[in-house]
């Protein structure tokens, strides 16, 4: 891997295995992954269950660390890192997009997405304000910032999600089946959505998807099974290649 | 700032939000609500009962012997009287109490017990005969006193016939003659015309005879345990400024007399009939209660109808035909025979019971001696001295007294008040006037010298023989003309009514002293530094505070404190279990919540505050509904006052009601408790939250 690669890689993954132990039994997850992502991208991770996507996520996200093999997230090593600077990286560098949305059901709108800019400490109150509703204007959700997330659909959520794991500017914005529990229509939109937003604000994007028509939207779509890498494919070969594997 | 508005917020938003969050409230109200409550009603019953302890007779700190075998216990303790030693002289010890700029005044102090016969009514009558020959032989004879003389003689003749009567009845009843063929013969003497017709000849004679042979048939009078304080009168009543003199007057300074306590007076000393119908109308008015449904009630009225020789027997001739009048006119009856019209009159119910009560005292009150002790009477007092000989010493009764507040209790009237010199005489110690005596009766008895402990020895056994302990009936004799020539005697005439100096007062045994201070607040401190000066003094001396001082009673408030501490702990503990249960389930509740905030970026300390601030808010919002609750209570209660049921209580309520305040440091005391205990319990929930994984933030609903 040459240098000047690595460099402007977001995330760079090098024969990473993580093994789970269920009992006394262990449980391979990933058995040895590279995978190299740039800064801008728009990537899709494919793969049938239990094919190691969320694990690989959680990996990139640091919110998990891997049994060997190493992870580089923004330059940086994780297993090197504390726990305190692990959660410094997800709450600096990473956004995170979960797929049953994850608002905090007793703060507002607003609040929801004013939380990372909170725990940053970075900017003062009218900053933070105007950040926010900059973020809502672009979700759309700009005339609901006072509603409670109880009050909204499911799509409205999960764009609210999508403007809370984007409010801190990060560089990489990661989405576990982000449309999962959402309709179809609406799961098109978060595409859209997110689509827009890593064109406009160079954000890199990286979801875990197993729905044909989401996948197409993608850079490049990175196809796991059984815990290996697969393939790194386009958007269209990936269609197909479901199209194929379906029939 | 702005994460802790959010903590805040969040924290608030939550309260309402979980089924959990409300009963954890819902403890902590009730805690805080307990806390408040409970503290402020017990230390309202301690400043209470303190102020009754200190303000009667304990002042803030007692000062004894430290050779003393038992601890001070001015109330009494289980064992009788404690064995104290005593302070040698008072006068030494009071300059060096009052040197500490803390002490205000110091009071000598010895109390005791004895045994004092209340008098019946034919003692009664016939000292007051005796005094008004006394007088005719002093005086000469006026008409008036002649009426008076024949009034009181037709009196006690009545009385006589009365107690044939019953004599004759009580032998039928129990069958055969109950009593000495002596007591007999005298009585049948003393209702002969052939006796009241020689009686001008002899009066001295005739009354002996009466008072000695026919006066002890009637066993009418009470022994009666009187406990008693020695002390100097003056300091008393200047200290305790809540003594108040109800009937009398107080005891001239520097003379020997007695104060009793009122409501010795009115328990023991008062016509028996008057007594049951004031406990009736005192049941009926304070605690709601009807003749027709309280036993106690029911006995009072029985026994009033039965027992109504004692108001017979006080009446002579004139009186007895007024009475019987005024009952026909009250009862609207013929009747002629004043028993019956009195039973008649004494069967009250609840509907006629306050007429009755008023017409008994407006209507035959007047009639009556309603106390078989009269102030300025004088009391024959029947002590054990400390070496085990009987000792008896006369006092005159100048009043009685009672402390503010503190009428009905029992306890604040179980002391009666006593000038020094008797105290001391009936204690067994040699004072002043006793060496003298006992100087004289060396003389007299050709004894050249003696040893202390002889002379004790000689001044008791003689003693004992004397009249010194003469029985405490014949009280009313001891001050006859009968035993002039008699040193010892005469002695004790003048004893009566020699005035001493504040010195002679103070110069002698006292058994403790009653401190009471300027700042009571510095109670502890003036304790420990009067101890320290006492011991670089060379003085032994043991310094208690007045709790300890009043013996069992002052344990009494420090059990029920300690039960209600323990309620308290133990409720908090159940509560610090259930509240950590609960926070637990919260947590895991919120697990998904929690982990997606560690995903996104917050800190395990954000977590931990987050937790410990909810809990705070949790606290924080429901102790104050409990305070305010509780402070509600409290201005209820303290308006209205909780009535003291039943009159032990009146001492520990300092008064009929208590009128319970809540302090500052009751709210306080409540608040760190209740923040404590929700602080505690919530430590180990908070910990297992700051160890949720942010991989919990993945997991699906399902």
């Amino acid at each position: 891997m040459n240098p000047t690669a690595s460099q402007s890689s977001i995330v760079s993954i090098t024969n990473v295995t993580k093994d789970y132990t269920l009992g006394k039994v262990v449980v391979p997850a990933l058995r040895g992954v590279d995978l190299e992502v740039h800064a801008g991208e728009f990537i899709s991770i494919a793969g049938p269950s239990g094919s190691g996507k969320t694990t690989l996520l959680n990996l990139i996200g640091c919110v998990d660390t891997a049994t060997g093999g190493v992870v580089r997230v923004a330059g940086q090593d994780t297993k090197q890192l504390t726990e305190r600077q692990l959660t410094n990286l997800r709450l600096n560098t990473i956004g995170f997009i979960f797929q049953s949305f994850n608002l905090v059901q007793v703060l507002s709108v607003f609040q929801n997405v004013e939380f990372p800019l909170l725990l940053q400490r970075k900017l003062d109150k009218a900053q933070r304000r105007e950040r926010v509703m900059q973020l809502l204007e672009q979700v759309g959700l700009a005339n609901h910032a006072k509603h409670r997330p109880n009050e909204l659909s499911g799509g409205q959520r999960q764009r609210v999600a999508v403007a809370r794991a984007l409010v801190t500017r990060p560089q990489l914005v990661l989405a576990d089946e982000p449309t999962a529990n959402l309709d179809s229509v609406t799961g098109q939109n978060i595409i859209d959505l997110m689509k827009e937003l890593n064109q406009k604000e160079g954000t890199t994007f990286i979801f875990s998807t197993h729905d044909a028509k989401v996948m197409s939207h993608a850079n490049a779509v990175v196809r796991l099974a059984d815990g290996k890498f697969l393939d790194r494919i386009s958007a269209a070969e990936a269609s197909r290649a479901m199209a194929a594997g379906d029939h | 700032m702005g994460q802790l508005r959010l903590l805040l917020q969040v924290a608030f938003r939550n309260l309402f939000s979980s089924k959990i969050n409300l009963l954890i409230g819902g403890i902590i109200f009730f805690g805080t609500l307990l806390v408040v409550v409970g503290g402020a009603l017990m230390d309202s019953m301690d400043s209470a009962m303190s102020r009754s302890i200190i303000g009667s007779v304990a002042g803030h700190i007692q000062v004894y012997s430290d050779e003393s075998k038992d601890p001070l216990a001015l109330y009494g303790s289980m064992s009788g009287e404690p064995d104290l030693a005593a302070l040698d002289d008072f006068s030494q010890l009071r300059p060096f109490l009052e040197k500490h700029p803390n002490v205000k005044t110091v009071v000598p102090l010895g109390t005791s017990g004895a045994i004092v016969t209340s008098g019946n009514t034919v003692d009664m009558t016939l000292s007051n005969l005796r005094a008004l020959y006394k007088k005719r032989d002093e005086a000469g004879e006026t008409p008036e006193l002649r009426e008076s003389i024949d009034s009181v003689k037709g009196h006690v003749r009545q009385m006589v016939e009365l107690m044939a009567d019953q004599t004759a009845r009580s032998e039928q009843e129990l069958g055969g003659a109950q009593k000495e063929p002596a007591e007999v013969e005298a009585l049948a003497r003393a209702r002969t015309d052939a006796f009241w017709d020689t009686f001008e000849e002899a009066p001295y004679s005739a009354l002996e005879l009466l008072e000695n042979r026919i006066a002890p048939q009637i066993p009418d009078g009470d022994m009666l345990e009187l406990r008693y304080a020695g002390t100097d009168l003056d300091a008393f009543q200047r200290t305790f400024d809540r003594m108040e003199i109800v009937d009398g007057q107080p005891v001239p300074t520097g003379q020997r007399g007695m104060l009793l306590s009122k409501f010795f007076y009115e328990e023991f000393l008062k016509m028996k009939s008057a007594l049951r119908l004031d406990h009736i109308k005192q049941e009926r008015d304070l605690n709601q209660k009807t003749i027709a449904t309280d036993p106690d009630l029911q006995r009072w009225v029985k026994e009033n109808q039965t027992q109504t020789r004692e108001i017979i027997f006080q009446l002579d001739p004139v009186k007895t035909r007024k009475m019987v009048e005024r009952l026909q006119k009250l009862l609207g009856s013929q009747e002629p025979a004043l028993d019956k019209l009195l039973t008649q009159f004494f069967t009250t119910d609840d509907a006629n019971f306050d007429t009755r009560y008023a017409q008994f005292y407006s209507e035959l009150a007047p009639l009556l001696e309603l106390y078989r002790l009269r102030m300025g009477d004088v009391l024959t007092i029947t002590a054990f001295t400390r070496t085990g000989y009987m000792q008896s010493v006369n006092v005159k009764v100048y009043g009685t007294y009672q402390f503010k507040g503190l009428e009905k209790s029992a306890m604040a009237g179980a002391l009666s008040l006593m000038d020094l010199m008797s105290f001391r005489d009936l204690y067994g110690y040699l004072t002043a006037d006793k060496k003298a005596e006992l100087a004289e009766i060396q003389k007299q008895s050709g004894l050249e010298t003696l040893s202390r402990d002889e002379a004790e020895e000689a001044l008791f056994g003689e003693a004992s023989d004397n009249e010194l302990v003469a029985e405490a009936t014949s009280s009313d004799v001891d001050d006859q003309a009968a035993f002039t020539g008699d040193q010892g005697a005469l002695t004790r005439e003048n004893l009566l009514q020699r005035v001493y100096t504040q010195q002679e007062i103070e110069q002698g045994v006292a058994l403790s002293a009653a401190v009471m201070l300027k700042d009571p607040e510095l109670l502890e401190q003036t304790m420990v530094e009067l101890r320290q000066a006492a011991k670089d003094a060379g003085l032994k001396l043991r310094v208690v505070s007045w709790q300890e001082a009043a013996g069992i009673i002052g344990q009494f408030v420090l059990l029920g404190k300690l039960v209600l501490y323990f309620a308290v702990f133990i409720i908090f503990v159940v509560a610090l279990v259930i509240i950590n249960n609960a926070m637990m389930m919260a947590t895991m509740q919120r697990v998904r919540e929690v982990g997606t905030m560690r995903a996104i970026g917050a800190q395990r300390s954000f977590i931990l505050g987050m937790v410990l601030v909810e809990t705070l808010v949790l606290g924080l919002v429901f102790g104050s509904a409990g305070s305010l609750v509780g402070s509600g209570i409290m201005a209820l209660l303290n308006s209205a006052g909780i009535p003291a049921g039943n009159e032990a209580l009146y001492f520990f309520f300092s008064g009929p009601r208590l009128f319970p305040t809540l302090s500052a440091s009751n709210l306080v005391a409540a608040f760190v408790i209740v923040l404590g205990v929700s602080a505690i319990s919530t430590l180990y929930p908070a910990f297992l939250a700051t160890r949720v994984s942010p991989l919990q933030a993945m997991q699906t609903d399902e």
